[in-house]
């Protein structure tokens, strides 16, 4: 497997060479036609709210190594990380509506983050999504000493569980709380500094369970090291066929981390058009699917408008939980 | 001896000529961008991930591992010669380090820090190859409340570890605590000394502040002898530690060997906080403690032995466990996965020659390391030539560039400018800006260990000491609050700082100490 992504980056690669040639030679090779005829105008920056490294990069990396292909230009990744990915968004939706600069938008970012923090919240109204890249689902883990096989076991504990999240306002705490609070099960909200801190929480039997993306939490479910107890996607996760979703168990927690492709608003049509056809080619290469199995990520390479209405009616629904269990999700500490 | 196959096919893997090439590669790019500061492994590595699509796992990982630690290294020569810390567990090399090349002994420095990274990163090796899967479980053994009171040794060791007066390094570890709690609560999400910036949403960060206080710091210092006669370069004296800076310098490099392998162990702070416990080791034995500071050998083999060995160290919990201990682990664990192996619990078993391949191509590297740094110590210690006019303004652009590129932020380059201000009238007023940045890095970890700790105790504060390992510690927290004053009613008030070793120290290595009349 590893090879044929390898042949796929390498191809593609040779093939940007050989289309940013023919460019340089004056040959408009762009794939938009009238109003954004000078799209690309040199190389588009594809900027990360992230660090380097982390699974939003390496998305990031990914689709953009591909996507060059296709639009024959280079497209170097920036990483802008602070404030959860708000400094990049807020530097994004401020720069020119021209389509050299594109976002990695998280999910999180509209419809969580601003349960937390009002301030800081993204408006979707500033940015025109070109299309959806892909799904990275929660998991909510245990150690296998600690007797919780399934949510009944937790609904039967009759204790109150410490809970490890990946920091405040993110999908591991937003989904641990619903889902506690559902049940109407005491639990203990124990914020850490990211996946990693987290699942070494867990691991180490020094909390009961903890939400963690799945990428993060996989190779030590595969080797019984950690129990998976549920997932808060929508659907059953491909990667974990047997182990149900929270929804199917009756409480009503769909949460996962999407991630979209954004240019501020205004940027013309042909020219979201121009970077959508490129997005799609890189989606269609056998590299990229082959680097979302390795990631475990499950695509979801949607259109910009359904983008928008899924992610308003999350941040809706998230809302209208939040109040109606009275849930802070700022209270711990 | 069937257990130990692997490990000898590790070695004919990394023999491999392409493997050797990509390791020498990979340690000579970690050195240099570990000279450039800001610019740090883990964004390299970043970087230069899609180089490694074409070749095998193992050759990728083996390269990638040898920017790491090239790093540390590269980091070590502009702290020495420029008074630039790149990283956290630098900062304590600096003390020493610069004072040394001050005197035209820079060569020393660079020489004792190149011998003990190189036996610091063996020793640690060596220990990783036989008790990787055994000390695994020390990782997960380590709770927040260990972190914690873990914390709070590291904090009283930079009370022990400044050379100036006791109370000027108490306001200045006061000041990087207060430092340390800019940003958005991690708890609540409260703002906290934000003024509404998202800028400083995620609080400050080491990189500028660190570059601040005592790199630009030093040079607005220096500018003020600018009417005077111009300082002339500083001399030469060797480029090659001498025979009594080795025999010196022997024991530092042993114990530093020790607390770097198992402090490095620990996600989080393991590798500042073996820095620090190693300078303040050899500071609290040496026969008189007020060498360092000013130009003790020991005080640059101590902690370069010690963040090298961790930095070995740290790759246990990754390649035992598949935890990533730090942010450049973080990104080799990345690499890994996009070259389709999972590092975690079944890496030993399922890719046995990875594992191996990768561990063995440490010593390789580490060797590579030593035998290209030597002869390189020459060179480096040119720079300082340079008259301080032309090098000053040279090294003022390459911070600001350097620390651009951490984040690109424009924002970090004004924090620089502050701190440096800042630094200056530290410098200027007998501060030490040590104290304050190593308060700084270790607030964080004290703050957010100790609140984690609470909500799991249930606010019960008892709770520290009946936890096996915490309560260990906080035993040996009061042991080093109280030994200095036990010592002091002893000698009748008069004494000089405390010179007790600590008892855990190996009975071989104890000399018996007489403190100086």
């Amino acid at each position: 497997m590893r090879r044929t992504i390898v042949t796929g980056v390498r191809g593609a690669a040779t093939a940007s060479v050989v289309v940013l040639a023919l460019a340089a030679c004056g040959g408009n090779l762009g794939t938009a036609g009238g109003a954004g005829g000078d799209f690309p105008d040199g190389p588009v920056t594809v900027v990360v709210g992230q660090d380097p490294g982390g699974s939003t990069d390496l998305i990031g990396r990914a689709v953009a190594e591909l996507a060059s292909d296709e639009l024959g230009v280079a497209l170097p990744v920036e990483n802008r990380p602070g404030a959860n990915g708000a400094v990049a968004s807020q530097e994004v939706a401020d720069s020119e509506p021209d389509g050299q600069t594109v976002l990695v938008l998280n999910a999180s970012l509209i419809a969580i983050t601003s349960l937390v923090s009002p301030d800081d919240a993204v408006s979707l109204d500033d940015f025109t999504i070109i299309t959806g890249i892909s799904r990275d689902d929660y998991v909510l883990v245990t150690h296998p000493e600690s007797g919780l096989a399934t949510l009944g076991d937790i609904a039967a504990s009759g204790q109150t569980l410490d809970f490890a999240t990946t920091g405040v306002g993110t999908g591991s705490q937003l989904s641990q709380q619903l889902l506690f609070h559902q049940m109407g099960v005491q639990g203990n909200d124990v914020p850490f500094d990211g996946g990693s801190p987290a699942l070494t929480a867990v691991l180490g039997k020094q909390v009961d369970v903890a939400s963690i993306q799945l990428g993060e939490a996989y190779p030590q479910i595969e080797a019984g090291e950690l129990v998976p107890l549920v997932v808060f996607s929508p659907e059953r996760n491909e990667y974990l066929p047997d182990v149900p979703t929270a929804v199917e168990e009756g409480y009503d927690v769909p949460v996962a981390q999407y991630r979209a492709l954004a240019v501020p608003a205004g940027t013309p049509d042909a020219t979201v058009e121009a970077l959508r056809s490129a997005f799609e080619a890189a989606f269609a290469d056998q590299g990229y699917q082959d680097f979302n199995e390795q990631a475990l990520l499950t695509p979801h390479e949607v259109s910009g408008e359904q983008v928008v209405e899924e992610w308003t009616a999350a941040k809706e629904k998230y809302e209208s939980i939040v109040e109606e269990y009275d849930i802070d999700l700022g209270a711990a500490g | 001896m069937d257990s130990f196959t692997p490990v000898l096919d590790g070695f004919a893997v990394v023999l491999q000529p392409t493997n050797l090439l990509y390791c020498l590669v990979g340690v000579l790019v970690g050195m240099f961008v570990g000279v450039l500061p800001g610019l740090g492994p883990a964004a390299t590595i970043a970087i230069l991930l899609p180089l490694t699509f074409d070749v095998e796992p193992v050759t990728a990982i083996i390269m990638l591992a040898g920017i790491f630690y090239g790093a540390q290294y590269g980091g070590t020569v502009t702290s020495v010669l420029l008074r630039l810390p790149g990283e956290a567990s630098s900062v304590v090399t600096v003390f020493d380090g610069y004072a040394l090349a001050r005197q035209g002994k820079a060569g020393t420095a660079l020489g004792i820090a190149a011998i003990g990274s190189f036996v610091g990163g063996t020793v640690s090796i060596i220990a990783l190859t036989f008790l990787a899967p055994v000390v695994a479980s020390f990782a997960l053994d380590f709770g927040p409340p260990e972190y914690a009171v873990l914390a709070v040794l590291g904090i009283l060791l930079v009370a022990t570890v400044s050379n100036g007066g006791r109370l000027k390094a108490v306001v200045a570890a006061t000041v990087g605590l207060l430092l340390a709690t800019v940003g958005r609560d991690r708890f609540s999400g409260a703002e906290r000394f934000t003024f509404d910036s998202l800028s400083l949403a995620d609080g400050l960060d080491f990189v500028p502040i660190a570059m601040g206080l005592f790199g630009l710091g030093e040079i607005l210092y220096n500018l003020e002898s600018r009417d005077g006669p111009l300082r002339p370069p500083a001399k030469i004296a060797n480029v090659w530690p001498s025979g009594q800076d080795l025999r010196r310098s022997t024991g530092a490099i042993g114990r530093g060997s020790v607390i770097g392998f198992v402090l490095g162990i620990l996600p989080g702070g393991g590798a500042v906080l073996s820095s620090l416990a190693a300078y303040a080791f050899e500071k609290r034995r040496a026969k008189d403690p007020s060498r360092f500071g000013k130009g003790a050998v020991e005080g640059v083999a101590a902690p370069e032995t010690a963040n090298n060995a961790a930095a070995t160290s740290s790759f246990i919990p990754l390649l035992t466990l598949g935890i990533p201990a730090n942010a450049t682990i973080a990104v080799i664990f990345g690499a890994l996965l996009i070259h389709g192996v999972t590092p975690g619990p079944q890496l030993v078993d399922e890719h046995p020659e990875l594992f191996w391949g990768v561990v063995n191509s440490m010593y390789i590297g580490n060797i590579l390391l030593l035998v290209m740094s030597m002869p390189l110590v020459g060179v480096f210690v040119k720079v300082l030539r340079v008259r301080t006019s032309i090098l000053a303004p040279i090294t003022v652009l390459i911070t600001l560039i350097g620390v651009y590129t951490v984040a690109n932020s424009t924002f970090d380059i004004l924090l620089v400018c502050v701190f440096g201000v800042l630094g200056y009238l530290m410098k200027k007023f007998g501060f030490e800006p040590g104290p304050l940045l190593l308060a700084f890095v270790l607030g964080s970890l004290l703050e957010s260990s100790t609140r984690r700790s609470l909500i799991l105790f249930d606010g019960d504060v008892t709770g520290f000491l009946t936890r096996p390992i915490s309560g260990t510690l906080v035993a040996v927290l009061v042991v080093v609050l109280l030994l200095p004053l036990v010592a002091r009613l002893r000698r009748g008030g008069a004494a000089p700082p405390a010179v007790e070793t600590d008892d855990t120290a190996p009975a071989a290595d104890r000399a018996p100490v007489k403190p100086r009349a």
